[in-house]
């Protein structure tokens, strides 16, 4: 069981005084496994090992189940880490991996007929959908809340059934513009990397000259869960917007600033996007940004981190990338007259309580969450997962690519879906049904704005009344 | 002169109308198989001409087949598939049989009520089936999809079966009846032979039907390396927000192919050998 | 009609070998009543027959089929035990909302301008497979490609060719300076539908040409020979004896296709979600959409929508497939 590569690293560690993070970070170039590091970590009195699970399994075969990573590393180091937990507990586990938009329909047959993986991923405000066929893991949260610093406010808003807990949170992904700055020079802007527009009325004025160029902003309004709403709810609530008020009953999407804001976006739209943007996928901007058809898109950092890849020769597309890393940069949302926001929520792990292994499950969590496991698998992923709470934020994950600076920022002005109200089952459907979205497809299609916030007042009002 | 009249009349009536055909059936196929054999660097290069394949690779059929799991979907997908096919042609034989043959009390209610069945869409069916599944402890093994495909292959293959039986001349069977043979005998011996383009009519419909399958094979099937050729393409090759297309398309490709070609040795082989046969008898 | 160009002793005698229906004629009497003892006998082994088709149909579809209509009259949750009747209740919001009369709107008009072309045009390419021709068997197998193509993954190529971006068909036209801009082929409600019709019928026509060509074989060449002897025509010869014999196979080729069509989600899921503005949900999709935040008797009701409108056509096409009994 002794990896020789890790008793290498032990060496090291102790000749050259390495501290904790540069174990990791040497540990995870070595491709040592993530049991073997908790091994080397105690070894090196970095920290206690990795926890045993002394549990009691009934049935030996465990599932997972979880969303596609974007960071292939991720992926394989998840599988890993699971394989070392289930090989010290005596159980065989499968850990599966599918797309997002396939995951609710498994998650809704297993929980129906009561048969499926132990342990599931849940995005955003899933919880409150599937809370009865989750474990309650409140102590575990706590444990691990107070761990890294306490649970940030967004995570705690949506992760949690109003404060209760059924699933361990672990940061999301998120969104900031990222644009190429050679364009924005070349229409204009001095020193793009600092000069980013501040306002939504100046990133138009921009956006005009750009498509004037040829490179528009590109923007998915189309009816996928992952960019389109990352535009639509932060522009509504910039001018005012909300789905609800606080009471979380009555419609407050209604205001005359913001469908002012939308009636001039429908201009904005024709001179400054990409207008077939309305059928757009969360990985059409992708396509289009890396193949130098768009000046700037709001999106993770995937766009970035694949022209990284691609420049270094290990490219994780399969197109070739026309866009060097060199020329991009982020910069977080822009403000209206409301404020500054962006939406946010956390995914997070559950176990499910009609598995046969329930408890296995919660200890499963309990590994995956400690320190030795959970920080070198966010560091798998280069900072693509932005963190949950405080405790880890100034990482070097984090920190170190000033290019990225503006991903785990948004975490300071973001609010959750439903705001003002709670994020609870209705914010659900109303995501779900992109009431929220469609205002803004609705707009650009008909040219009437107040039309279509009229509309979707009446379908919030269904929803929320 | 008579010659080039026959040629010009098989030109009109034959390759002409082939090539239309031709163009627009396999224009989207062409487009997979260009995409699936270029070579990434060129695949989105808007300086070239999209459809030219100027250089060709096979990285993406080389990936699909040893750095992913793609041999075990296609024996998971062909195991499913040819039990469904089976069973629901057994069953479908006798269904399309006795409707289309006898004559029975309840027989046009029955028909009627198979067929309505049907008009249940799979995107409300497949939470109830999953309880059945899970009930029977059948989550996750190839029996949860053998024996879950049949309710949509039976009522149409049942009810083609029904039709082409009836086309079938009863003269043939009543005169084997009077010369003593038994229902079975006539049956199996001087009717089913007859119908032999109608089953693998229905053989066809059945085998296509399975192997597209993906929303049953999501939510039944799929788990660990039990995923069908459909779920475990589109869960592994696309990742986030990234499609790996090359690869995507190869899998169409090896995913068609082969059994395009099965189609054309086996089955045209029985239809045109049996159907001669069947009416120079 | 096409009687004029038989004789009508003739056609009577071909309608009886086609349809397959004998009547008792005076001199057959006894013969008929011999074989009405028969039928008599036929019902256990027609019942036995039925048994395993049935018992499967029953359990994995009749459960889940009365379960559904159920559901659809409570507000049942995903996920959640508790749940309460709530009667008409879910059909009274779908009465109620735009999207999902558009959803309607969009159905009839998916199934009603994609059948037809996959009828007609299947029909047409059942007829020329139908000849005999070198490589013949290839070429039947090669135009069935479209429909063997696992769904998941044609529809995922047809969403490379309407990309709104990098679409290669947009490319070569820019190209040839035909057009300007690229087409937005999806992100339009018009465009949108008629390009999910497209792959539909490129899809779809397959099927339609596998089935009539089976029917196809069962036409007897004598028949032809002795409507050609006749006089007709290739067109009279195709009415008065192609068609009656393949008549039953398209109208429930024809049925099935319209409740495919009907039922159909993973094309449309693929391209647009019914995007945009819910503006191309058909009710597969608007049903799934529903899931997405787990209200499944909402879903349900979505669903169970589509019967009325299937079993008006069914009742029709039924009939007409009766007729000839």
């Amino acid at each position: 069981m002794t990896d020789p590569r890790a008793t290498q690293l032990i060496d090291e560690a102790m000749k050259m005084r390495l501290s904790r993070r540069s174990v990791m970070r040497r540990a995870s170039a070595l491709g040592i496994s993530a049991g073997a590091l908790g091994g080397v970590l105690a070894a090196t009195g970095h920290a206690k090992a990795a926890p045993k699970a002394a549990v009691f399994i009934q049935e030996r075969v465990m599932n997972t189940l979880a969303a596609t990573y974007f960071v292939p590393e991720g992926q394989t180091f998840f599988t890993q880490v699971a394989e070392d937990w289930a090989s010290q507990n005596g159980v065989t586990i499968t850990t599966d991996y599918i797309g997002w938009p396939d995951l609710q329909p498994r998650i809704a047959a297993a929980v129906e007929g009561g048969s499926g993986p132990d342990v599931i991923e849940m995005w955003d405000i899933w919880p409150y959908l599937y809370q009865e066929k989750m474990v309650p893991v409140q102590e575990l949260a706590e444990k691990v809340s107070e761990q890294y610093g306490g649970f940030y406010e967004w995570v705690t808003k949506t992760a949690s059934v109003d404060g209760q807990w059924y699933s361990i949170p672990h940061g999301s992904s998120s969104s900031a513009f990222a644009y190429r700055i050679s364009l924005l020079e070349e229409a204009g802007i001095e020193d793009p990397k600092n000069n980013f527009p501040k306002t939504w009325e100046e990133l138009f004025t921009l956006g005009k000259t750009l498509k004037e160029m040829g490179k528009p902003i590109g923007q998915a309004l189309g009816q996928s869960l992952g960019d389109p709403p990352s535009f639509a709810y932060p522009y509504m609530w910039a001018y005012g917007g909300m789905e609800v008020e606080e009471d979380g009953t009555t419609p407050a999407i209604n205001k005359p600033e913001f469908v002012e804001a939308l009636q001039a976006f429908t201009q904005t739209w024709k001179d400054a996007f990409d207008e077939t943007g309305l059928s757009w996928d969360d990985g059409a901007n992708n396509r289009a940004f890396l193949s130098d058809q768009i000046s700037m898109t709001l999106n993770g950092s995937s766009v970035y981190l694949a022209a990284v890849a691609a420049k270094a020769g290990e490219s994780t597309l399969d197109y070739e990338v026309q866009v060097d890393p060199d020329d991009i940069w982020h910069a977080g949302y822009p403000e209206g007259p409301a404020g500054r926001y962006n939406v946010l929520g956390s995914r997070s792990y559950a176990a499910m309580n009609y598995s046969p292994n329930a408890d296995a499950a919660v200890e499963f969590l309990d590994y995956f969450f400690s320190p030795e496991i959970f920080l070198p698998w966010l560091e798998s992923q280069g900072g693509y997962i932005i963190p949950m709470a405080p405790g880890y934020a100034d990482d070097e994950m984090y920190t170190g690519n000033p290019a990225l600076a503006p991903y785990p920022e948004v975490s300071d002005y973001s609010r959750n879906r439903g705001y003002a109200g709670p994020a609870n089952q209705k914010a659900a459907e109303s995501s779900a049904r992109y009431v929220v979205v469609n205002t803004f497809a609705q707009a650009i299609q008909s040219g009437d704005a107040a039309g279509a916030v009229g509309q979707a007042e009446a379908q919030l009002r269904r929803i929320y009344g | 002169m008579v010659g080039s009249n026959v040629l010009t009349q098989r030109l009109l009536k034959l390759w002409l109308p082939l090539l239309l055909y031709g163009v627009f059936l396999l224009f989207p196929f062409a487009w997979m198989l260009i995409v699936s054999l270029k070579p990434d660097q060129l695949l989105l290069d808007t300086r070239r001409n999209p459809f030219a394949l100027t250089s060709v690779t096979l990285n993406n059929y080389r990936y699909l087949l040893t750095e992913t799991e793609f041999p075990r979907w296609i024996w998971n997908t062909m195991v499913v598939t040819v039990g469904a096919t089976l069973l629901s042609l057994a069953c479908s034989i006798l269904i399309g049989y006795a409707l289309g043959r006898f004559q029975f009390r309840g027989g046009n209610t029955i028909g009627i009520a198979i067929f309505l069945l049907y008009l249940v869409p799979p995107t409300l069916l497949f939470i109830p089936l999953s309880q059945i599944v899970a009930g029977f402890k059948l989550y996750n093994t190839y029996w949860s999809l053998i024996l879950v495909y049949p309710t949509f292959l039976i009522p149409f293959a049942s009810w083609l079966l029904m039709g082409y039986f009836r086309t079938i001349s009863k003269e043939l069977e009543d005169a084997a009846l009077v010369d003593g043979a038994t229902r079975l005998r006539a049956m199996t011996q001087i009717v089913l032979p007859l119908a032999i383009p109608g089953v693998l009519s229905a053989a066809i419909f059945c085998f296509t039907l399975s192997w597209n399958e993906f929303l049953y094979a999501l939510v039944l099937m799929g788990s660990g390396d039990m995923k069908t050729v459909p779920v475990g393409v589109v869960s592994d090759l696309i990742k986030a927000d990234v499609y790996f297309w090359g690869a995507l398309m190869a899998a169409g490709i090896l995913g068609s192919v082969p059994v395009a070609a099965a189609y054309a040795f086996l089955v045209d082989n029985y239809v045109s050998g049996l159907t001669a046969g069947a009416t120079k008898g | 009609m096409f009687t004029s160009c038989l004789t009508v002793g003739a056609w009577e005698s071909l309608m009886s070998v086609v349809t397959a229906k004998a009547e008792p004629d005076p001199g057959q009497q006894t013969a008929g009543r011999a074989r009405a003892r028969f039928w008599d006998r036929e019902a256990p082994l027609a019942y036995l027959f039925m048994i395993p088709g049935l018992l499967i149909l029953l359990l994995f579809m009749g459960y889940p089929f009365f379960l559904g209509i159920y559901l659809s009259l409570t507000d049942k949750m995903v996920g959640f035990a508790d749940f309460s009747f709530v009667g008409l209740e879910n059909y009274q919001l779908l009465l109620d909302d735009p999207v999902f009369h558009r959803t309607v709107a969009n159905t009839l008009i998916y199934s009603f301008v994609t059948v037809p072309f996959k009828l007609v045009l299947g029909l047409g390419l059942a007829l020329v497979l139908n000849q005999t021709f070198r490589f013949s068997r290839f070429v039947r197998a090669g135009l069935l490609l479209p429909w063997i193509v696992p769904t998941a993954i044609s529809s995922l190529a047809w969403l490379m060719l309407f990309d709104s971006v990098l679409s290669p068909v947009s490319w070569v036209l820019k190209d040839w300076g035909v057009i300007q801009s690229n087409i937005n082929f999806l992100g339009d409600r018009w465009n949108a539908i008629s390009a999910i019709c497209v792959a539909n019928v490129w899809r779809g026509l397959p099927f339609f040409a596998i089935s009539i060509l089976a029917g196809l074989q069962a036409v007897a060449p004598e028949l032809h020979e002795a409507a050609a002897l006749d006089g007709a025509n290739a067109w009279q010869r195709f009415v008065a004896v192609t068609l009656p014999t393949i008549r039953n196979i398209i109208l429930i080729t024809t049925l099935f296709s319209i409740i495919f069509t009907f039922s159909d989600f993973q094309l449309i899921y693929v391209l647009t979600k019914g995007g945009p503005a819910s503006s191309t949900h058909v009710f597969g999709t608007y049903a799934y959409q529903t899931m997405g935040f787990s209200a499944l008797g909402q879903a349900a009701a979505i669903a169970l929508s589509m019967l009325p409108f299937l079993a008006i056509f069914a009742a029709i096409l039924l009939r007409e497939i009766r007729k000839e009994d």
